[in-house]
């Protein structure tokens, strides 16, 4: 198994606080991984430990089989968003991405391609403080682009996106990762990051509380997916033999408790059941990450 | 060298250094046109008095160490320290690229400083008909001491925002280190405060001062505080989270 972040054992105290404790896991090569937990749960402190910029107190991680200090030029392989404010104010956004490029040698003319790539080629002379939020969001993207990474770590990069944003960001990244590549996203909000990881990390008070994909999440937590079909009594004994538990929302509607949408429409094919619509509610994704997180706090 | 360029950017591309350096410029005109025109002719007869009244432009130590200051405490303040760090995660050679790139900066600033001050005042000196006693070595001392100095301070600059990275709090300790305690030791104590940076870093310039250390010495000092500076800027700069 190719794996390109590995976490061992990871901890961080600061003074009496225990920031991240015994954190373990891994991501494979060409995933979007979802690192998921509330405000404080230790998610920055983790991608900072896993970029180099605060040491563990114990255990170790490792991305591309290396420290990333130990890494040759380590921004040629990671691109990195950690703060949407990393910027200083009286500098151009151009200026901002010359500064880290000609650090490791990277051409101007990839500043303009990542400027380009973000949309902000117009904007690119421009000081940064005259930036909107998402325009400084982007930035920062192109910041982390500019070694052509096979590896991107966001650091809640949805915060304070509208929603135009949120699905620039998403598009954005579901492209990136069609080529192979890996993303590790964070955020406090299942809901936004939902509909583009592959696979979800949850943490909660420095503890990893789940790792899994989406859909065995959803399925092992009692998730529902809303089914459309014409022939609704069919396919309701079908997933009811599976003991698949059904509730009829209206004439046309099926709501099934506890699973994946995987499974119903493959038992749906099976019983020759025609389907409309075929969705995993999203807002019980984010009442299973509440369950979670709340489930795993200490009494 | 790549991370230099990039170091040499940023002091470019925000308005600071230029601030910093119109202040300059405008401190040194004003100064020298003063002192040189209102000074009266009894106290510029001796090597003394015309070295010391010259050297007004070693002011651009002060100017070089905030543009070094700025260099680590503005990467904190802006937050920019951590794009700086994932590009550059070797922080002690991030380091020895700053304390180059302030030593460079310092170079300038000692360059424009003590150069318009030592051409302006002495241009109005020979106007005024006062006779140089200068001589080409004293010039020469004054000069490089001035400029040297100037381009040492950039680099104690940059130790000193790596130690004390809060932007206000080094700017105020470095000022009233500069400004305060160092005149009080060398008033109350001349034999320890000419071993001081700023006392040290003015006797690189000549004999302005009779209880200073010789050129050399001098020289040697301020070199010595910018090596011990450094190894503890570095020092906590390796030890420090990047948060």
């Amino acid at each position: 198994m190719s794996y390109v972040v590995q976490s061992d054992s990871l901890s961080k105290r600061y003074g009496d606080v225990l920031a991240v404790d015994d954190l373990t896991f891994a991501i494979e090569a060409g995933t979007i991984t979802g690192f998921l937990g509330p405000n404080g749960a230790g998610k920055s402190t983790t991608l900072r430990m896993l970029l180099g910029l605060v040491k563990p107190t114990s255990g170790h991680t490792t991305v591309f089989g290396s420290s990333y200090d130990h890494l040759a030029t380590p921004a040629l392989r990671i691109g990195a968003v950690l703060e949407a404010t990393d910027f200083h104010p009286g500098r151009s956004g151009r200026d901002h991405l010359r500064t880290l490029s000609q650090a490791v040698g990277i051409p101007d003319a990839r500043v303009d391609e990542v400027l380009t790539l973000v949309e902000l080629q117009n904007a690119a002379k421009r000081r940064v403080k005259g930036y909107s939020l998402g325009m400084r969001q982007r930035l920062g993207l192109a910041a982390a682009l500019l070694g052509n990474p096979d590896l991107l770590v966001l650091d809640e990069p949805a915060n304070g996106l509208d929603p135009e944003g949120v699905r620039w960001l998403r598009d954005f990244l579901r492209d990136f990762a069609s080529g192979g590549r890996t993303v590790l996203i964070s955020s406090h909000v299942l809901a936004e990051i939902a509909q583009t990881v592959d696979q979800v990390l949850i943490i909660n008070q420095g503890r990893l509380v789940v790792e899994s994909t989406l859909e065995e999440l959803t399925a092992r937590v009692g998730g529902v997916v809303r089914v459309k079909s014409p022939q609704l009594e069919q396919l309701a004994g079908a997933l009811q033999r599976e003991g698949i538990v059904t509730t009829k929302s209206n004439d046309h509607t099926l709501l099934a408790q506890g699973t994946t949408k995987e499974r119903v429409g493959d038992l749906a094919l099976a019983a020759g059941v025609a389907i409309h619509e075929l969705v995993t509610e999203g807002s019980s994704l984010e009442e299973v990450f509440l369950d979670l997180t709340s489930e795993a706090a200490p009494q | 060298m790549n991370q230099l360029r990039a170091e040499l950017l940023k002091i470019r591309s925000t308005r600071t250094t230029i601030g910093l350096l119109v202040g300059l410029i405008a401190l040194a005109l004003l100064f020298t046109i003063l002192t040189c025109t209102l000074s009266p002719n009894a106290q510029l007869l001796t090597e003394q008095d015309q070295t010391s009244l010259l050297s007004f432009g070693s002011i651009a130590g002060v100017f070089a160490a905030l543009a070094g200051v700025m260099l680590f405490t503005s990467e904190y303040r802006f937050g920019t320290i951590r794009p700086t760090s994932l590009f550059n995660p070797n922080r002690a050679h991030l380091f020895a690229t700053k304390i180059t790139a302030g030593v460079l900066s310092g170079l300038v600033f000692g360059l424009i400083g003590e150069g318009l001050v030592f051409s302006i005042g002495l241009m109005i000196l020979k106007i005024r008909g006062v006779h140089i006693v200068m001589t080409g070595a004293n010039v020469t001392e004054l000069l490089l001491g001035a400029i040297i100095g100037t381009a040492l301070w950039g680099a104690i600059g940059v130790a000193v925002g790596a130690i004390v990275t809060n932007q206000v709090g080094a700017v105020i300790t470095l000022l009233a280190w500069g400004f305060v305690v160092e005149n009080l030791v060398f008033g109350f104590l001349p034999k320890v405060g000419r071993f001081l940076p700023v006392h040290a870093s003015d006797s690189m310039m000549g004999p302005i001062e009779d209880k200073l250390l010789s050129g050399y010495a001098g020289t040697v000092v301020v070199v010595a505080w910018v090596l011990i500076l450094s190894v503890i800027g570095v020092t906590l700069l390796k030890s420090r989270d990047v948060s």
